[in-house]
C-alpha cells in the first residue's frame, strides 16, 4: 500500500482533533496502520493548529513538506498558510469561511481564494459551515461536513476509507442525537462530493 | 481504554502509557496537569474507580512525585507523570530517591516539548537520569510507548530504583492503533507496607554515603541491559544509532533514500545509561557512526565515551549533522543521513513555495478565547490602576491562559519563567525598582508555587499587589480540579480552600472582584490599588469561571446566555469594542468601517458592551434567568 498523507489544518476549537480522530478511529476499524500527530494546550485556543495523518505503515508523526496528499482546511486564512504543504496535484478541501486573528490586516476572501486556486492542485472550496448549520442548527460539525466532501471528491480517499468505515468511527465519537446527525451530515456532504468530483 | 486482550484500540500516545501502566497493575497515579503529560493521568483518573486504583491531581509535580514514591516505598506499584519543566520543580526528590530506591515498581513519566510548543523552554530530560544515575527508557513512537512502560516497571522491580520514562509532544499527542497484549489484572497489590530501616530511608551524610554505592552497583548493571538496544543489519562500516523518536525518522529516512541495507541500525530504547556491550559489537566493524537524537547529545557524548575508552578508531558524528534545537523532521534527517551517507542531499520529491499576499496572510498566535474572564479582568485593572493614579505599573506574569495577556491590548503579562515566578520575581524588582508591581498569576499556579514566594513578600516587606485569577480550575489543560474546585480527580467532594482564605491568613488584606460585572470591578480595583498605594498588603482575587466550561455547562444544561450585537446606526465606527477587548468574536469584514459580533462564537460575558461608548451594543436574545449563576457555581 502506498502512504497517505491527510493535513488537517484551521483555528483551535473548530474541531480539528475530533476530525483528526474520526479519521484515525476509521483506519484503526478498517485495519490500516496510521498516526495522528496532533499539538494541544494554550495553541489550541484561538491559534492556528495542525493536525498530521499518515496512512501507512510505521510513519514518522510528522509528515514532510509538500507531501500532503489531501488538505482539510476548515478556515481560508489557514488554507492559505498551509497550502504549500500540499503536494503537486494533491487535494485541498477547503471551508469557504474566514475567521481573520483579532486586530489583524488580512487578505479579502477572494484574494485568499484566487491565489490558492493559482496552485496546482484539485481544489474544492465548501461552504461547510453553511452545510453544517443546515442539519445540526451550528456551525459545530463542519469538520465533519469537510470529511464528507473530501471522501466525495477524492477517490484514491475513499479507496482506504469507506463511507461505512467512516459512519463507524461516528458512533465511537458521537451518541444520540449528534450521533445522527453527524451521519447524515457526513452522507449528504459526501454526496455533494461525488457529484463534484465527478 | 478498558477493553480486553486482543483488541485492537487507536490510542493517544498518552493513553498508550496509561494503559500500559494499568497493565503493570499499578495501584497508585498522582501528577500535576502539564502539556504534553496531562491525559496520562487523567485517562487514569477516569478509570480510576472501576479498575479500584488510587489517582489524584497532586499541587504541583513535587508533591505528586512524592506520594507517588510514598507508595512505592511501601511495596505499591506506582506512576508520577509530568512535563519536563516540572520535573524541575520535583528535582529534588528525583535526586534523593535514586539513592534510597523503591520496593515496587516506580515509574516517572517526563513528557518532553522539543520545539516549546506549550512551553517555556525545550530542556531534555534525558540529562536527568545522568544526573541522578537512574535509567531512561524511550519509545520510538507512540504504540511502542504502551510495551516499553511495562518494561520501566520491570526494571524498576528489578533494580528497586525509579525507572525515568521520557515520552515527547509526537510520542505523547500522537494516535496510533496499539493491539492490546493483555488484559488489566483484576488483583493488583493496593496496600503496602512500611518497613522502618533508617540506613535507607533516611539520607543523612553517613547512610547517604552507603547507599550511593549501592547506586553505583546498580549504575553499572543497568548497563548491561542489553536488550533496550536492538541491532539491524549488523557487521556494516556506516552506522546510524537513532534514540527513541528518532528512529522512526531514520526508518522512514533510509527508505526514502533506498539505503536501508547499507548501513547497520542501532536502535536504543535506553538512551540512559547506554549500553555498553551491543555498541561494542557494533564498533568492532564501524568505521563512521552517526548519532540521530532529538535535541540534546545525550547518547552521542556517552558513545563517545565508550569509543575513547575501548579504542576502537571510528568517525562520529551526530550534533554536527542534526540540529541540537526544535523537534526532529523528515527533513532535517534526510539531510543529515544524506550527507553521512555521500549521496545527493536533494529531497526526493517537489517543493512546493508557500503564497505570498498583501496584506500578507496575518500570524495567528493564540488569543484570549470570547468571553475569557481574564480579558474582563485585564480591562479592568488596567481602567483601575489609571483611576488610582498608579504610573508605569510593571505586571509580573505567570504560567496560564493568562500569560496571552503579554499581547496588545492588555500587556498586563511582562514576564514569564515559571510556575510561582510572579510573586517571587515581583518580590526582587520591588526591592530595586520605583515602579508599582502587580504580581498575576493563575489559581491552580497560586496553589502550585505561589504561596511561599508570597508568604516571602509579606515577611520580608516588600511592596507588591498579588492578583489571583481565579476560574476554580486548572483551565489552559483541560479544567483539572485542584484545590480551590471542592472536588477530586476522581470526582468526590472534598474541602475547598480558597486563595482568599490562604492569602488572609498569609497577612493579606484581600479583595473580592466579579469582573462579569466590569464597572463594580474597577471600583473595588480602584479601592484596591489606593490602599496598596499607602502600603498596605493588598491581594485581589477576581473570581469567573473559565468561558469554555461556561459553555459546555450552557450547552449540556440548556442555559441560553446573552448573545450581544452591534446597533449599525448608533455605531460610530471608533473602533474601542475591536482595539480595548481583541475578542476574537467582534469581526471587521474587508472593505467594511464597521464591526460585527459572531454571534456564533459570542459568549455573552458584555465587555464590549461595557466599552462602547456610544452604547451600540445590546443583547439581542432572550437569556435564561439563572445564566449568571454558571459563571460562579458548578
Amino acid at each position: 500500500m502506498r502512504n497517505y498523507n491527510i493535513l488537517i489544518v484551521g483555528v483551535g476549537g473548530q474541531g480539528l482533533l475530533t476530525l483528526g480522530s474520526v479519521i484515525g478511529v476509521a483506519c484503526a476499524i478498517r485495519g490500516l496502520d496510521v498516526a495522528v500527530a496532533e499539538v494541544h494546550g494554550m495553541s489550541q485556543r484561538g491559534g492556528s493548529v495542525v493536525v498530521y495523518v499518515r496512512i501507512g505503515e510505521e510513519l514518522s508523526p510528522i509528515m514532510p513538506m509538500s507531501s500532503a496528499d489531501h488538505m482539510l482546511a476548515l478556515e481560508l486564512i489557514e488554507a492559505a498558510r498551509y497550502i504549500h504543504h500540499v503536494r503537486r496535484m494533491g487535494y485541498a478541501t477547503i471551508n469557504d469561511f474566514l475567521w481573520p486573528p483579532p486586530l489583524s490586516l488580512y487578505p479579502s476572501r477572494d484574494q485568499l481564494i484566487s491565489k490558492v486556486k493559482s496552485r496546482d492542485i484539485r481544489l474544492h472550496v465548501v461552504d461547510a459551515n453553511d452545510m453544517s448549520i443546515k442539519i445540526t442548527g451550528s456551525s459545530i460539525s463542519a469538520n465533519i461536513a469537510i470529511l464528507g466532501y473530501a471522501l466525495g471528491v477524492d477517490e484514491s480517499l475513499r479507496e482506504l476509507l469507506e463511507l461505512d468505515v467512516v459512519e463507524k468511527s461516528l458512533e465511537e465519537h458521537f451518541r444520540g442525537r449528534a450521533l445522527e446527525l453527524n451521519k447524515s451530515l457526513l452522507k449528504i456532504a459526501f454526496e455533494e462530493g461525488l457529484k463534484r468530483g465527478e | 481504554m478498558l477493553r480486553p486482550r486482543g483488541s485492537k484500540v487507536l490510542l493517544l500516545g498518552n493513553e498508550a502509557i496509561a494503559r500500559g501502566a494499568l497493565e503493570a497493575s499499578i495501584c497508585f497515579a498522582a501528577a500535576y496537569p502539564g502539556t504534553p503529560s496531562t491525559e496520562i493521568v487523567e485517562v487514569l483518573s477516569e478509570v480510576a474507580k472501576e479498575c479500584g486504583i488510587y489517582v489524584e491531581w497532586s499541587v504541583n509535580e513535587k508533591v505528586a512525585f512524592e506520594s507517588a514514591y510514598g507508595a512505592a516505598i511501601a511495596g505499591v506499584r506506582s506512576l508520577t507523570a509530568m512535563k519536563h519543566v516540572g520535573l524541575n520543580v520535583a528535582s529534588d526528590i528525583l535526586m534523593s530517591s535514586a539513592y534510597a530506591g523503591v520496593e515496587e515498581g516506580f515509574v516517572v513519566v517526563t513528557a518532553d516539548d522539543p520545539s516549546a510548543h506549550s512551553s517555556q523552554n525545550e530542556q531534555d530530560n534525558r540529562w536527568y537520569g545522568l544526573l541522578a544515575h537512574l535509567p531512561v527508557l524511550e519509545p520510538s513512537n507512540a504504540r511502542e510507548a504502551y510495551k516499553l512502560v511495562k518494561e520501566a516497571f520491570k526494571l524498576s522491580s528489578k533494580y528497586k530504583i525509579p525507572a525515568i520514562f521520557r515520552s515527547t509532544t509526537r510520542i505523547s499527542h500522537t494516535r496510533m492503533p496499539v493491539l492490546l497484549e493483555e488484559d488489566i489484572p483484576v488483583e493488583k497489590k493496593c496496600k503496602g507496607e512500611f518497613t522502618v530501616d533508617y540506613e535507607r530511608w533516611v539520607l543523612v551524610p553517613a547512610h547517604t554515603r552507603r547507599r550511593k554505592l549501592e547506586l553505583l552497583k546498580i549504575w553499572e548493571a543497568l548497563r548491561g541491559e542489553d536488550h533496550y538496544v536492538t541491532l539491524y543489519n549488523q557487521g556494516l562500516e556506516k552506522v546510524i544509532v537513532a534514540s527513541g523518536l528518532a528512529y522512526t525518522y531514520v526508518r522512514e529516512v533510509l527508505n526514502l533514500l533506498n539505503l536501508t541495507n547499507k548501513v547497520t541500525i542501532v536502535k536504543v530504547n535506553m538512551p540512559v545509561p547506554l549500553p555498553r556491550k551491543p555498541l561494542l559489537k557494533t564498533l568492532e566493524y564501524a568505521r563512521e557512526i552517526l548519532v540521530v537524537e532529538e535535541l540534546d547529545p545525550v547518547v552521542e557524548m556517552q558513545l563517545k565515551d565508550i569509543i575513547v575508552t575501548s579504542g576502537f578508531k571510528v568517525n562520529i558524528r551526530g550534533k554536527d549533522l542534526v540540529p541540537e534545537n526544535y523537534e526532529l523532521t523528515i527533513e532535517a534527517v534526510y539531510r543529515a543521513i544524506a550527507k553521512f551517507m555521500g549521496v545527493e542531499d536533494k529531497l526526493p520529491w517537489e517543493r512546493v513555495e508557500p503564497i505570498k499576499l498583501d496584506p500578507p496572510i496575518p500570524p495567528r498566535p493564540p488569543t484570549l478565547c470570547a468571553g475569557c474572564p481574564h480579558r474582563s479582568t485585564y480591562y479592568a485593572v488596567k481602567v483601575a490602576a489609571n483611576k488610582a493614579r498608579l504610573r508605569n505599573v510593571v505586571y509580573t506574569g505567570d504560567i496560564g491562559c493568562y500569560t496571552l495577556g503579554y499581547q496588545k491590548p492588555f500587556e498586563t503579562q511582562m514576564t514569564c519563567f515559571e510556575m510561582g515566578g510572579s510573586i517571587g520575581v515581583a518580590h526582587g524588582l520591588a526591592k530595586v525598582i520605583e515602579n508599582p508591581i502587580v504580581a498575576v498569576i493563575g489559581d491552580s499556579t497560586f496553589y502550585h508555587a505561589g504561596i511561599p514566594p508570597a508568604l516571602n513578600t509579606v515577611y520580608n516587606k516588600s511592596s507588591v499587589l498579588v492578583l489571583v485569577l481565579d476560574n476554580m480550575t486548572t483551565a489552559m489543560t483541560g479544567h483539572q480540579p485542584h484545590p480551590g474546585a471542592g472536588i477530586t480527580a476522581t470526582g468526590e467532594a472534598t474541602i475547598r480552600v480558597a486563595p482568599e482564605s490562604v492569602l488572609s491568613s498569609l497577612g493579606f488584606k484581600v479583595y473580592i472582584i466579579n469582573p462579569l460585572h466590569v464597572k463594580e470591578a474597577i471600583e473595588e480595583l480602584t479601592k484596591a490599588f489606593e490602599e496598596f498605594k499607602h502600603g498596605v498588603n493588598v491581594a485581589v482575587v477576581s473570581r469567573m469561571k473559565c468561558a469554555l466550561e461556561v459553555l459546555r455547562n450552557a450547552r449540556r444544561r440548556g442555559v441560553v446566555l446573552p448573545v450581544y450585537a452591534i446597533v449599525e446606526n448608533k455605531c460610530t465606527s471608533c473602533m474601542a469594542c475591536v482595539k480595548l477587548t481583541a475578542c476574537p468574536a467582534i469581526v471587521i469584514d474587508p472593505g467594511s468601517k464597521k464591526p460585527h459580533i459572531e454571534s456564533s462564537l459570542c459568549a455573552g460575558c458584555g465587555l464590549c458592551a461595557v466599552i462602547c461608548p456610544y452604547r451600540a451594543i445590546v443583547v439581542t436574545n432572550k437569556p435564561s434567568e439563572n445564566w449568571e449563576a454558571l459563571w460562579w457555581g458548578p
